[in-house]
């Protein structure tokens, strides 16, 4: 048992009237890797975007260990050691795979500390570490608009590692990934286990399988079930609203 | 060091050199001339960095460049000899006299309601500090309203468009403190000791030629340190810079306060050069003027939106022999101006880029294809 | 107090006239059309060609500026707006290229004064419309003098709103381009040509703008520089009332009219100009989709 690395309170969000997230509550520990699963509207991208600060809650409270982030801006969040990862990956895209990374790196996020000139020793050598990690360190040069789609997600990915964040939020990190590229983006995803705790949105089932621990299932904006792979399949309310019958296969 | 590094190193180099020493070869009345286009180049260096760099399009741009004028006129103004003899204890501008309010002191203190205002320039140096101070102030201030906002960038131009219209109007309408449409003419001459920056000095060249230089070669350096690294991926994706903790309303007011800060000198030095500031500076036309000289020179390089203001500059002059002459350069601009926006998105100095990227791409041509493959294999 | 009411509504639809072409061509693709200005610029000229060469009179030079000008707003939209899809600053310059285009041709009189010729009704001088009898002069109402003819621009612009109401709201044509201003992607999805749309919609703006400068140049001298700050104010307009909304750009040129009015009768014009710029800056700030800009998600 460890921390609790991010905690939801009674979080939700209503549009002018249609809660498109209620009463979310739950805690998830430091080092876990929690699955959030659901259909298609069930509310897992609103969801994150109210704990990352890009949509404002209209009520409940995140936390991020002991530190209260509801509301809070992205980028004050992000300091705080929230990385996130879109569905569409987020990277940029006029600049090579390394200045991505090195962009990143920067030690001080401040305008006026990063009027200098290079990067110190200890954020270049950390760009190589996560070159290798993602398995981009042979197209460092290469221009991220020129990087396929598997590539990308993974330089999203390094982007977010090389800051080193506390709890990292995967959005669909597998979303149009061959069946090789979702292998390897799971081997990346295990290889960080541990060290950082991880919250990842997945449809594909076979990924889930891989790598999750616990499942977090929602449904309309609600959580309707929570437990390990096996609760869930069994779970009738999940079958009824996702699964179906079949179970996860 | 690169081949296209090196290019763009002496580029550099070769323009600063030039302009140093043109003082050599020419006579007063052209030294005249060019120091105006060198304060042309200025504007162009601050539009590049606002826009190219911080994706800010200024369409304002004259407001600071305005309030710099302004701010040293008011100095200028107040040393002029008609203002020193006038028959006060303070020097007084020859236009007060004629919007004193009846039965007021004749001091600057109290000859106008507003005059007052006027004290502190008595000192050119507060002018001069001035004419720099407070471009930036504002410049931070909408900064940090309206970027923090997240107002798109059409808004920004508009709101910028707006506002310098509406501080062109302000000093219009306030003739006992601006002398209103007639702007401020019969100024003094700055000085330093013994060195007087008359218009057609030596001095006021070298002193534009060298705000040219640093403000060229600071900005460049500006756009190099990591800050300038992050605001080029701010300009790519905002939102992925966000996430990654960066304060990105803070990048851009910075940017835009140092492009505001460039803007500013030019207008105080145009001041020394031209020897009179007007409201005309203010006027639309001229701000998206600057934003044309940008655009042709180069929007992301900071040499060529120079060399563009300066060439475009000497270009008209030498088209104003007739009316129809005038009138048809600027149509032809006009024509240019369109041309570059649809085609050649990076202006001459993108199209130099090309030319010398083709130049030296033969020997990389190998490499290059050997990594195509490997990406291909991969993944 | 009927006086101070009146100007402001002659102020506020001399902006609705030349905002409403704005609004559409805004709105249906968020282009920032520079040229506008000067497009009712060229209505004006078209009033005063057509008086001195064909002797056409006033009203009549109503559908002649309106076609003259759709003519040329299709053909911005054709070579220029089209291939900056996507790209609104691009669009903005471009479009100021195209706006001093039309001035210097107005200011060459299309290349004659090149060779020393000149062609009546155009070059850098001023030039004044004559407006029919029955227009001049003002009427009385509760003591108040009224001044006819910017009654008779009231009028048209209501009008030309009423229609432009009718089109857009009573007609497939309006109700497609209610959807591309909605969800372009989506309404090219359900079949509509969107690239027709836009240019039709385009000239139907350029067309208004026409007409504005018809009825301008029954009141103000033809000059070619008048139309940079028309395209300001038109803008000025469009932003505050909101993106897409006939009734916002109604509204806002109500409101701007007014307040300009007001501040003009307690001070004076330059002033009441200064103060709109300041509202319309405050309500970017505030409010930047506009006071009445529909609730996208």
């Amino acid at each position: 048992m460890g921390a609790a690395a991010l905690t939801l309170d009674g979080l939700g969000v209503d549009f002018s009237g249609f809660k498109a997230v209620s009463n979310v509550s739950t805690v998830i520990e430091e080092g876990e890797l929690r699955v959030l699963l659901g259909a298609n509207g069930a509310g897992k991208t609103t969801l994150m975007d109210l704990v990352s600060g890009r949509t404002r809650a209209t009520e409940g409270r995140v936390f991020l260990f002991e530190k209260d982030i509801t509301n809070r801006e992205e980028f004050v969040i992000a300091r705080s050691g929230l990385g996130r990862k879109f569905q569409i990956p987020s990277v940029f895209k006029d600049l090579s795979v390394r200045r991505n990374l090195l962009v990143a790196s920067c030690p001080s996020r401040g305008v006026f500390s990063n009027l200098r000139f290079g990067f110190p020793a200890a954020s270049r050598n950390r760009v190589e570490e996560v070159l290798e990690l993602i398995g981009l360190a042979d197209d460092a040069q290469e221009t991220a608009a020129n990087l396929s789609h598997g590539q990308t997600q993974w330089l999203e990915l390094g982007l977010l590692i090389v800051q080193n964040p506390k709890v990292l939020l995967l959005d669909e990190p597998t979303a149009g990934m061959t069946a090789a590229e979702t292998q390897k983006t799971a081997r990346i995803i295990n290889a960080l286990r541990g060290r950082h705790t991880l919250v990842v949105v997945e449809h594909d089932m076979a990924f889930v399988r891989e790598i999750a621990e616990r499942i977090t299932v929602l449904h309309l904006g609600q959580i309707i079930a929570e437990g390990d792979i096996a609760h869930i399949e069994n779970h009738p309310q999940v079958k009824e609203a996702y699964l179906g019958s079949g179970g996860i296969h | 060091m690169t081949s296209r590094r090196a290019i763009e190193i002496a580029g550099y180099a070769l323009f600063i050199a030039a302009i140093l020493l043109a003082p050599l070869v020419l006579g007063e009345f052209w030294i005249n001339r060019i120091a105006k286009y060198l304060v042309f180049g200025m504007l162009g260096v601050a539009i590049c960095l606002s826009w190219g760099y911080a994706g800010i399009l200024n369409l304002g741009q004259g407001l600071f460049f305005g309030i710099g004028a302004y701010m040293m006129a008011m100095s200028l103004k107040l040393a002029s000899t008609t203002s020193q003899q006038a028959a006060s204890d303070t020097p007084i501008p020859d236009f007060m006299f004629w919007n004193a309010e009846p039965g007021a002191e004749q001091e600057l203190c109290c000859i106008t309601k507003t005059s007052f205002l006027w004290i502190p320039f008595q000192n050119q140096w507060f002018g001069l500090v001035m004419a720099v101070l407070v471009p930036t102030l504002i410049a931070t201030g909408l900064g940090a309203i309206v970027f923090r906002k997240r107002i798109s960038g059409v808004f920004v131009s508009v709101i910028m468009l707006a506002l310098v219209l509406l501080v062109r109007l302000l000093i219009i309408n306030n003739q006992p403190l601006t002398n209103g449409f007639n702007g401020l003419t019969d100024l003094g001459s700055f000085t330093v000791g013994a060195v007087v920056f008359d218009n057609f000095s030596k001095a006021t060249y070298y002193a534009v030629a060298l705000a040219l230089a640093l403000s060229l070669i600071g900005a460049r350096l500006l756009v190099e340190t990591r800050a300038g690294m992050v605001l080029q991926a701010v300009r790519d994706d905002a939102n992925r810079a966000r996430y990654l903790g960066f304060d990105v309303p803070h990048y851009q007011t910075f940017f835009f306060a140092v492009s505001a800060a460039i803007a500013g000198v030019a207008g105080l030095l145009y001041v020394n050069v031209a020897s009179f500031a007007s409201p005309t500076f203010m006027d639309l036309s001229f701000s998206i003027t600057m934003v044309v000289w940008a655009a042709v020179g180069g929007r992301q390089s900071l040499l060529g939106a120079c060399i563009g203001a300066i060439l475009i500059n000497v270009m008209e002059a030498g088209m104003s022999e007739t009316q129809a002459l005038v009138e048809s350069w600027r149509a032809i601009i006009g024509i240019v101006f369109i041309a570059v926006v649809l085609f050649l998105p990076r202006g001459l100095a993108g199209l130099a880029g090309d030319l010398i990227d083709a130049a030296t791409r033969p020997r990389s041509d190998a490499a290059a294809k050997l990594q195509v493959t490997s990406n291909r294999g991969g993944a | 107090m009927i006086d101070t009411l009146f100007t402001g509504l002659s102020l506020g639809s001399i902006l609705l006239i030349v905002a409403l072409g704005l609004a559409i061509t805004y709105g249906a693709m968020g282009v920032i059309n520079m040229a506008h200005g000067d497009l009712v610029m060229v209505g004006a000229y078209t009033t005063v060609m057509s008086g001195i060469w064909l002797h056409l009179g006033f009203f009549a030079a109503i559908p002649v500026a309106f076609v003259v000008t759709a003519m040329i707003g299709l053909a911005i939209e054709r070579l220029i707006v089209r291939h900056l899809y996507g790209r609104l600053l691009d669009t903005l310059l471009a479009t100021w290229g195209v706006a001093i285009l039309l001035q210097q041709a107005v200011r060459l009189e299309f290349g004659a004064s090149f060779f020393g010729r000149h062609i009546e009704g155009l070059g850098t001088g001023l030039q004044k419309v004559s407006v029919p009898e029955w227009m001049q002069g003002t009427f009385t109402i509760a003591g108040a003098d009224i001044n006819i003819y910017r009654t008779m621009i009231i009028v048209v612009a209501l009008l030309f709103t009423a229609l432009t109401w009718v089109l857009m709201y009573r007609t497939p044509v309006g109700m497609q381009l209610r959807a591309i201003m909605r969800n372009p992607k989506m309404a090219a999805a359900c079949g509509i040509d969107v690239d027709r749309m836009n240019a039709l919609a385009f000239a139907y703006g350029s067309g208004l703008a026409g007409v504005a400068g018809v009825l301008m140049s029954g009141f103000k001298t033809v000059f070619p520089d008048m139309g940079t700050p028309l395209v300001v104010d038109g803008f000025l307009v469009v932003v505050v009332g909101g993106v897409g909304s006939l009734f916002g750009t109604l509204a806002a040129s109500g409101l701007l009219g007014q307040i300009n009015g007001v501040v003009a009768a307690v001070s004076n014009d330059i002033l009441a100009r200064a103060v709109i710029f300041g509202v319309v800056i405050a309500i970017i700030v505030f409010k930047p989709s506009g006071l009445f800009s529909y609730k996208g998600r």
